[in-house]
């Protein structure tokens, strides 16, 4: 059966958030690391244009090179503030920010999960 | 392993971190009085604590360390008491070099990042609550 692209693409998405927040947590945990450079992931839309040119797996056998926690890259983030004497670039608000943009993202993707399931619920029920 | 059990790994990682800090502050402030035991011995010296950055081979984040415990070399202050155990031929004691303003201002750096450490925690839990809770039957 065709798998229902909704799925597959919150899925992704989820993935990616969870990505996202690993890096915010790897942030704020070295917020006071001499030398620690903030890291954040490539945009989800980036993500997305990258998958579209992957290989699909056919066979259970076959390297996956499809969009795994793996594939998203997380990079060290450009810096345009004073740099402190400790050469450490993470601002704890922008963090707070970012962990608060991952929960509102997180829930609407559960949120539109959960409509879509109950949809399919309605239909398979009758 | 996967990104949001990382998470609470990494978290976690800080809030230790944090904590060692913390401890290394009431160290000093509880020794900001304590001078040597002998004429002219030298008293309490200040600690200082250091984070470094690790790479967590399992998840791929970046946890944090307490690198080294160090002392701190400034110049202790010197008072006139003769009558101190510790008073050098001249009457000067020596005494730590533990300024309270600044321990007190690490100590709310060291809350504050400790906060910030665990709202991440809250919110990498209500994240993995949420998305069990797809599996509940409308």
């Amino acid at each position: 059966m065709e798998p229902v692209n909704l799925f597959d693409l919150a899925t992704r998405q989820s993935q990616w958030l969870a990505v996202r927040q690993t890096a915010i947590a790897g942030n704020i945990a070295n917020v006071n690391t001499p030398g620690y450079l903030a890291r954040d992931v490539e945009p989800f839309e980036k993500v997305l244009d990258r998958t579209g040119m992957m290989l699909g797996s056919t066979q259970p056998g076959h390297m996956g090179f499809g969009a795994t926690e793996a594939s998203f890259r997380t990079q060290a983030q450009e810096y345009n503030g004073a740099l402190l004497p400790s050469k450490n670039t993470v601002v704890v608000e922008n963090e707070l920010m970012k962990a608060g943009e991952v929960r509102r993202a997180f829930e609407m993707n559960t949120a539109i999960v959960k409509a879509f399931h109950g949809m399919l619920l309605s239909v398979s029920k009758g | 392993m996967d990104a949001l059990t990382a998470t609470l790994r990494i978290a976690a990682s800080g809030l230790g971190a944090q904590s060692e800090r913390l401890r290394v502050v009431s160290e000093n402030l509880a020794n900001a009085q304590s001078t040597g035991n002998f004429p002219g011995a030298d008293p309490y010296q200040r600690k200082t604590v250091t984070f470094v950055s690790e790479l967590d081979r399992v998840s791929g984040g970046s946890l944090v360390d307490v690198g080294a415990i160090d002392r701190d070399p400034s110049a202790f202050r010197l008072e006139f008491e003769p009558g101190n155990i510790a008073a050098d031929e001249n009457g000067y004691v020596k005494l730590p070099n533990v300024n309270v303003l600044i321990e007190m201002a690490d100590m709310t750096e060291a809350n504050r990042s400790y906060e910030a450490n665990l709202q991440v925690i809250r919110q990498a839990r209500d994240l993995i609550s949420m998305t069990i809770d797809l599996m509940r039957t409308p």
